[in-house]
């Protein structure tokens, strides 16, 4: 017996050993696992059992000045399903033929939303009563589809200020990484332009959240804990829907009425109103327009197609901020006023215009607009009669006193730079200099030198010189509010929930010009004869109102003329500017002119009836 | 004059041995109500493994009561015995299976247990028998081929059933058992060396059989068996299958840190996270719920149970004793090593429940029956005394 035993001793050691090492090393993974790293297992037992998903927050309305709604909600049903409704492909056929969404959409739809795993995805946005009711009776045939209530976006005004309101998509995945919305998630609806776009933070309000414990299958167990949602804030815009709808219309007849003078290229144009003193937007219309409410629910791709493609004229551009043009002799106005506040010349200025100007040589000449000339002219008449000639002279004059006072002038006056209006896709326009032409002709330097033609050119609103339809507009309220540049603005308020003002939009000075009452008294008077003996007569025959303008016809490379016409009004004590721009409309006093007559009729309660006349000049 | 019954209990009754064996018992029965306790049929299971505790106790006393050398007269009916029970399943009439890997003996409906557990122990004794007739030295070539065949003849069985689990408990049991048994280290690197070359070949003909029968399901390995292999060399593949449920019970066992949730608490139990987590992941509950306390208190347990079961083969009186003790710690310490190790990520997973604790009747009554063997050896080390 002691012999096997003596024997078997060291091996009984060996297995000894080798049970005290496993149960060793077993011990020692465990307390690296459980003890060292614990905390880190536990973070992903939590992320395991937790699901939170977001309680999105009623947007809010757009009001226009007076309160009456713009954009308001409505609530619809809207059929939604969980993500893995995808994998049941007999499931996701009879869905699509049920809410006439084809199956690739459907499965698009419940692919993406990668963030929010339990979150049901937004299959289709306001379906019939009928389809919804449907689907509620035959719930047991669709797992994990549900109707459920959520509101969509609606314009009373159908396209009414559809520019300036903008319209609202799914956020994209550049605005998601851009991280303005430090919550959003994919799936949440945004503002993709306009007010809709500037004001998103305001609208959205602040989403709520639901968290759940969920099991191994997703299936929740229990909600841990619920935030409710906060309505986003009702905003009131500068907007008064009245006005806008007349300046939409005004702008859509003398679109007619171009083509109706034969300008049968016009198709698109811009029309502003402002309050001359506080800048508030009254008015904005682009045209062509679009129907906002084609987006709600994502916009199906012949649409989005349709709205931009080269030939729609891309109704989505607001060209009142997002286009520049030549201003052409409505800048005469900005000029003169350069020309006085300069002492280049003064009131009593006069110049002879022969029809053919040769201030630069005879090699260098430029036509006057009227070929046979205006004879000795004073600056009266030359704003009254859009004389070339005349405004030649000036130019030339700003050209031989060296530096670059009207490019100077210009600027203070708000133009050559963005204005900061609440919108997005605002352009600087352009006031060109000697610094830009080189700049801008680096590769060729032959036109890189700063000529007086070039001086001369701008001092008819042509050239290089490129202005915003706003920027006109608000050019000419700092001439009728006694010279301060303020800035535009459509938010009148924030608007707390019983409807008061909670923020309210300051009237913000951007430049004071410190133009002098002399000066801009010459210059009323000059643009107040525009509307009464000169191109603008015929438009502004019989209007009980004094109007201070100046009408535009702008040259443009291989197209139609532009026809413009900016203004202030009442002339004694001013209230309202306004810009009008018809492209390829032809002549100003014959096509924008009256457009802005149309407007004004609905801000002063003048009966308005259409005007057909005629106008020659530039 | 009659012995005092204090010296007949310290005989018969092998103290350390009898008292880890009733805590890991009852630590085990607290940790399938506690892994049951949110599963439907809670109740049932708790029941029906107190009902396997009670099964096993009888079996614990009765292979106390019986000489364990008597036995070793048996080898010849025990190795028939032993190849009816493991290929009893596959007997028309006789055999069920479940969810194709554990195979039941069944009469009618009535389910009675699963042979390959008390294979395991028949399969102890049977080469133990074989073992003790070289009396601890196995050289000869004729010797260690005889020793092999008995050894592989129930492996080749167990394998071909398919029970792959059973299998390496049986590899792992010859192993402890060969080196108790004095078989030549040269031999042992013979064994590996055959055995790495077995399983070589089997895994390269099982891939060229699946290319050329276009049978992606595995013909010599099953397709989830080759997962978890390649699931335990690279965790993070295929996370929402095979992998998961190594994650899930990472996660547990982790989250549980120094002293756990709480019994019956712990997320990952109770919201289903750990996969079969009464019967093969059961380690991972008590992870998570009883934390590492919990955890190095079991494995203490274990130790203390297969310390005494050394210091039982230790003192047996004959080599036939030592090596049915030795047999049976490494059956333990293997399912211990392989089912805590894959539990945590440090072994591939395969169907090996943990001893003592894991639900499931059939286990319990064969881990408890070994007991009563060990305590028939401890018994009967000065002798074969009447009772």
């Amino acid at each position: 017996m002691t012999t096997f035993r003596q024997l078997l001793k060291g091996r009984f050691a060996v297995l000894g050993v080798v049970v005290l090492v496993m149960l060793g090393s077993l011990a020692v993974r465990l307390w690296g696992m459980q003890v060292l790293s614990g905390g880190s297992f536990a973070a992903a037992a939590e992320d395991n059992r937790i699901r939170e998903v977001s309680l999105p927050a009623a947007r809010g309305r757009i009001l226009d000045v007076k309160g009456r709604p713009l954009v308001t909600n409505r609530p619809v049903m809207a059929v939604t399903a969980q993500a893995t409704v995808s994998e049941d492909t007999t499931l996701v056929a009879q869905l699509a033929s049920v809410i006439g969404v084809p199956v690739d959409e459907i499965t698009k739809r419940l692919s993406s939303y990668k963030a929010e795993r339990l979150a049901p995805r937004i299959l289709k946005v306001d379906v019939p009563m009928q389809t919804a009711s449907f689907l509620a009776e035959h719930s047991a045939d669709f797992p994990g589809v549900a109707v459920e209530e959520s509101a969509v976006r609606v314009y009373p005004g159908g396209s009414l200020a559809a520019h300036v309101l903008g319209y609202t998509g799914e956020i994209s995945e550049t605005q998601l990484a851009a991280n303005a919305l430090p919550d959003a998630r994919i799936g949440d609806v945004v503002g993709k332009s306009g007010v809709e776009s500037s004001y998103d933070k305001v609208l959205q309000g602040e989403k709520g959240f639901r968290r759940f414990e969920v099991d191994n299958q997703g299936r929740v167990r229990t909600v841990l804990a619920e935030g409710a949602p906060r309505a986003g804030k009702d905003i009131r815009l500068t907007i008064n829907k009245d006005v806008q709808a007349v300046a939409e219309k005004a702008l859509s007849d003398a679109i007619a009425e171009a083509h109706r003078q034969g300008f049968t290229n016009a198709h698109a144009g811009s029309a502003v109103v402002l309050d001359v003193k506080t800048g508030a937007v009254i008015a904005m219309a682009s045209a062509p327009t679009y129907d906002p409410s084609v987006f709600l629910g994502g916009i199906s791709d012949a649409d989005w197609a349709m709205l931009n493609k080269k030939s729609s004229e891309y109704p989505l551009n607001n060209r009142a901020i997002m286009a520049a043009y030549a201003p052409a002799s409505t800048f005469k106005a900005i000029v003169a006023m350069a020309g006085l506040q300069t002492r280049l010349i003064t009131p009593s200025t006069t110049f002879q215009c022969p029809g053919f100007w040769t201030g630069m040589g005879k090699q260098w000449g430029k036509w006057c607009w009227l070929h046979s000339g205006h004879g000795y002219v004073s600056l009266h008449k030359a704003i009254g009669q859009s004389c070339d000639g005349y405004f030649y002279n000036v130019g030339k004059k700003f050209y031989d006193a060296k530096g670059e006072k009207l490019q100077d002038f210009a600027r203070t006056m708000g133009l050559g730079a963005k204005l900061g209006i609440d919108l997005s896709g605002e352009v600087s326009g352009r006031v060109p200099d000697i610094a830009w032409k080189k700049a801008y002709n680096k590769n060729y330097p032959e036109y890189q030198q700063w000529l007086p033609g070039d001086t001369v050119n701008m001092s008819i609103g042509q050239g290089d010189l490129l202005v915003t339809p706003l920027q006109l507009a608000s050019a000419y309220a700092t001439l009728g509010n006694g010279g301060t540049v303020v800035r535009p603005h459509v938010l009148s308020a924030v608007l707390a929930p019983d409807g008061s003002a909670s923020v309210e939009t300051s009237v913000t000075v951007i430049s004071d010009p410190k133009l002098s009452a002399t000066n801009l008294a010459t210059l009323r008077s000059a643009l107040v004869g525009v509307t009464t003996t000169g191109t603008g007569r015929g438009s502004f025959v019989g209007f009980p109102i004094s109007v201070a303008g100046k009408t535009g016809t702008a040259q443009v490379n291989g197209k139609d003329d532009y026809a413009l016409f900016a203004c202030y009004a009442p002339a004694a004590a001013p209230k309202y500017a306004i810009a009008v721009i018809v492209e390829q409309g032809g002549h100003g006093g014959s096509v924008a002119a009256p457009a802005a007559r149309q407007i004004m009729s609905k801000l002063f309660g003048v009966k308005y009836k259409t005007i057909h006349t005629t106008d020659v000049s530039r | 004059m009659r012995a005092p019954i204090t010296r007949m209990v310290r005989d018969r009754v092998h103290g350390g041995l009898v008292l880890s064996a009733v805590a890991l018992v009852v630590f085990g029965g607290v940790m399938v109500w506690a892994a049951t306790l949110t599963m439907t049929g809670h109740a049932a299971m708790v029941q029906r493994q107190i009902l396997g505790m009670a099964v096993g106790l009888l079996a614990l006393v009765v292979m106390w009561l019986l000489d364990y050398q008597v036995l070793k007269a048996w080898t010849g009916p025990l190795m028939v015995a032993l190849s009816l029970l493991i290929i009893s399943p596959r007997i028309p009439g006789l055999g069920a299976s479940v969810s194709g890997a554990t195979s039941w003996l069944q009469i009618g409906s009535i389910r009675l247990f699963q042979p390959s557990e008390p294979a395991k122990l028949l399969f102890i004794v049977v080469l133990a028998a074989v073992i003790a007739e070289y009396g601890g030295k196995i050289d000869l070539p004729r010797d260690v081929l005889k020793v092999a065949g008995f050894a592989a003849l129930p492996l080749v069985l167990i394998l071909l059933q398919p029970d792959l689990g059973t299998g390496l408990v049986f590899v792992a049991i010859a192993s402890g058992m060969l080196l108790v048994g004095g078989l030549k280290a040269r031999w042992f690197a013979v064994f590996a060396l055959t055995g790495t070359v077995l399983v070589g070949a089997i895994f390269g003909l099982n891939s060229l059989l699946v290319s050329a029968m276009n049978k992606p399901e595995g013909v010599l390995i099953k397709a989830y068996q080759m997962d978890r292999l390649l699931v335990f060399v690279d965790p993070t593949r295929d996370p929402k299958g095979a992998g998961y449920n190594l994650a899930q019970s990472k996660i547990a066992i982790g989250s549980g840190g120094l002293t756990g949730a709480g019994l019956g608490m712990g997320t990952q139990s109770r919201l289903n996270f750990i996969p079969e987590r009464h019967t093969d992941f059961i380690f991972s509950v008590l992870g998570e719920q009883l934390g590492f306390a919990g955890a190095v208190m079991l494995l203490a347990l274990y130790l203390a149970l297969m310390a005494s079961a050394l210091s039982i083969s230790a003192s047996s009186r004959d080599l036939f004793g030592a090596l049915v003790a030795a047999g049976l710690i490494s059956m333990w310490a293997f399912q211990i090593l392989e089912n805590v190790g894959m539990t945590i990520g440090m072994m591939p997973i395969t169907g090996i429940p943990l001893p003592f604790m894991s639900y499931g009747s059939s286990f319990m009554v064969t881990n408890l029956a070994g007991i009563g063997m060990l305590l028939s050896i401890w018994s009967r080390r000065y002798g074969t005394t009447t009772t």
